[in-house]
């Protein structure tokens, strides 16, 4: 390195500046220290209750009030009776829920022995699976069991979902399970 | 009057919502990991993740003992790395917090050296050369909300407050824990203000649990360096 005069001047003064002010004990606190901004500052607030489990901790989702209107920021609802603002790691992660460039936003399919998933529409989607049901249902259906008892059951349709529902989700779903004659109604937190 | 963390070990069940949230305030990304036979995971501290739940399995007295240990930056009062830098644009304590800041200014600055001056080996380097740590989510605290990882902790082994509430309350909870865990200990109380308590021998829990003896005695060397840093930096940014 070339040092010239005029650097090596800026040098040794700097170095006595800091030593002086080292030495001395003076505080070395930054220049400019202004309280920072939250980053929820201007964010709408609303109430929810975490989808997960049967906790039902209460959190507050804070979304852009410009345009788009996306979630800045989720965290639990200091106000809530049960969780009183705290939430586990799955609370803690709700945002993910809607901002994560790895969520699908459409029906998946992989066909029969096929090693590669496609995109399929919304309707096409569905008739496919009501059309599976009415034929498996049709082909299982029991209408009495072996000591001929009527049970009116399909022991060829499990269901095990979902954890991602609310409870009049879940009653609307265990309806629709058991009007088919379902008896295999699962929980996949518990598999 | 400085703010202080006072974090429960034996309160701590490993949930690692702590973590989840300091990510998730702080909008770091994810990180890609694989199955190392624990559920310590990330396997490290990094430029994007501040916290890590530390989870040590040990056979103590007979019996299988699952130990966590959620690390981060202590915050120290008299903070080493704040000294090897010596350039309050990089790394200042904030005056009111008393919370140990680093800034982008800490790209090209002496940053190994910086990191071997941590008593807990905390910072972690960039792929730009800047250094990254726990900030104390000054923003929340100078807005009056707590720090993400305290706000979510479902157990209380997080804690938050004003340095003399806070020590008040890791002395009162040590006198509880002791009773059936006569080698609780709180640890560096005086030199850092984020005081765990821990059940157990500190090292079980993580190698850099308590900081070791001589960390916070100014030897010659770095009495020395602190006087020549400010003309070592100007010199290596010339450089």
């Amino acid at each position: 390195m070339k040092v010239t005069r005029r650097e090596f001047i800026q040098i040794t003064g700097a170095t006595a500046a800091g030593l002086a002010v080292s030495g001395l004990g003076f505080d070395l606190a930054p220049v400019k220290s202004h309280a920072q901004m939250l980053k929820t500052k201007y964010a709408k607030e609303t109430t929810t209750i975490c989808c997960y489990c049967a906790v039902g901790c209460g959190a507050i989702v804070h979304t852009s009030k410009r345009g788009d209107g996306r979630v800045i920021n989720i965290e639990g609802d200091p106000d809530h009776v049960i969780n009183r603002g705290s939430l586990c790691s799955k609370g803690a992660s709700l945002k993910q829920l809607t901002e994560n460039e790895n969520r699908l936003t459409e029906p998946m399919y992989r066909a029969p022995y096929s090693k590669e998933w496609k995109s399929v529409s919304w309707e096409w989607a569905l008739t496919k699976i009501a059309k599976r049901v009415k034929e498996t249902r049709d082909a299982t259906f029991k209408y009495k069991n072996v000591i001929g008892q009527v049970v009116n059951r399909t022991e060829g349709i499990a269901s095990v979902g979902s954890a991602a529902m609310d409870n009049e989700e879940c009653w609307i779903y265990q309806a629709l399970m058991r009007a088919l004659g379902l008896v295999y109604v699962e929980h996949q937190a518990r598999i | 009057m400085s703010k202080s963390f006072f974090v429960d070990t034996t309160l701590c069940t490993a949930c690692r919502a702590c973590q989840v949230a300091c990510k998730q305030w702080h909008d770091l990304p994810a990180e890609e990991t694989k199955n190392r036979g624990t559920y310590e995971n990330p396997a490290d501290l990094s430029f994007d993740t501040y916290k890590l739940v530390r989870m040590r399995e040990e056979v103590i007295g007979g019996k299988l003992k699952w130990l966590f240990f959620p690390e981060q930056c202590r915050h120290c009062v008299e903070a080493p790395c704040l000294d090897t830098a010596g350039d309050a644009s990089a790394i200042y304590k904030d005056a009111a917090t008393g919370a140990i800041i680093f800034t982008a200014n800490t790209k090209g600055m002496n940053v190994d050296e910086i990191i071997e001056s941590c008593p807990y080996n905390i910072p972690r380097k960039g792929p730009d050369g800047t250094l990254a740590k726990c900030d104390m989510c000054l923003d929340r605290v100078q807005n009056g909300l707590l720090p993400a990882c305290v706000k979510t902790c479902p157990t209380g082994a997080m804690n938050f407050g004003e340095r003399a509430d806070i020590v008040a309350l890791a002395k009162s909870r040590l006198f509880a824990v002791k009773k059936a865990n006569p080698k609780a200990a709180l640890l560096d109380t005086d030199d850092v203000n984020v005081i765990y308590l821990v059940a157990e021998k500190p090292s079980l829990y993580h190698k850099f649990a308590v900081a070791s003896n001589a960390a916070f005695d100014i030897t010659r060397q770095v009495a020395l360096r602190r006087m020549f840093t400010p003309l070592t930096n100007i010199v290596s940014r010339l450089l």
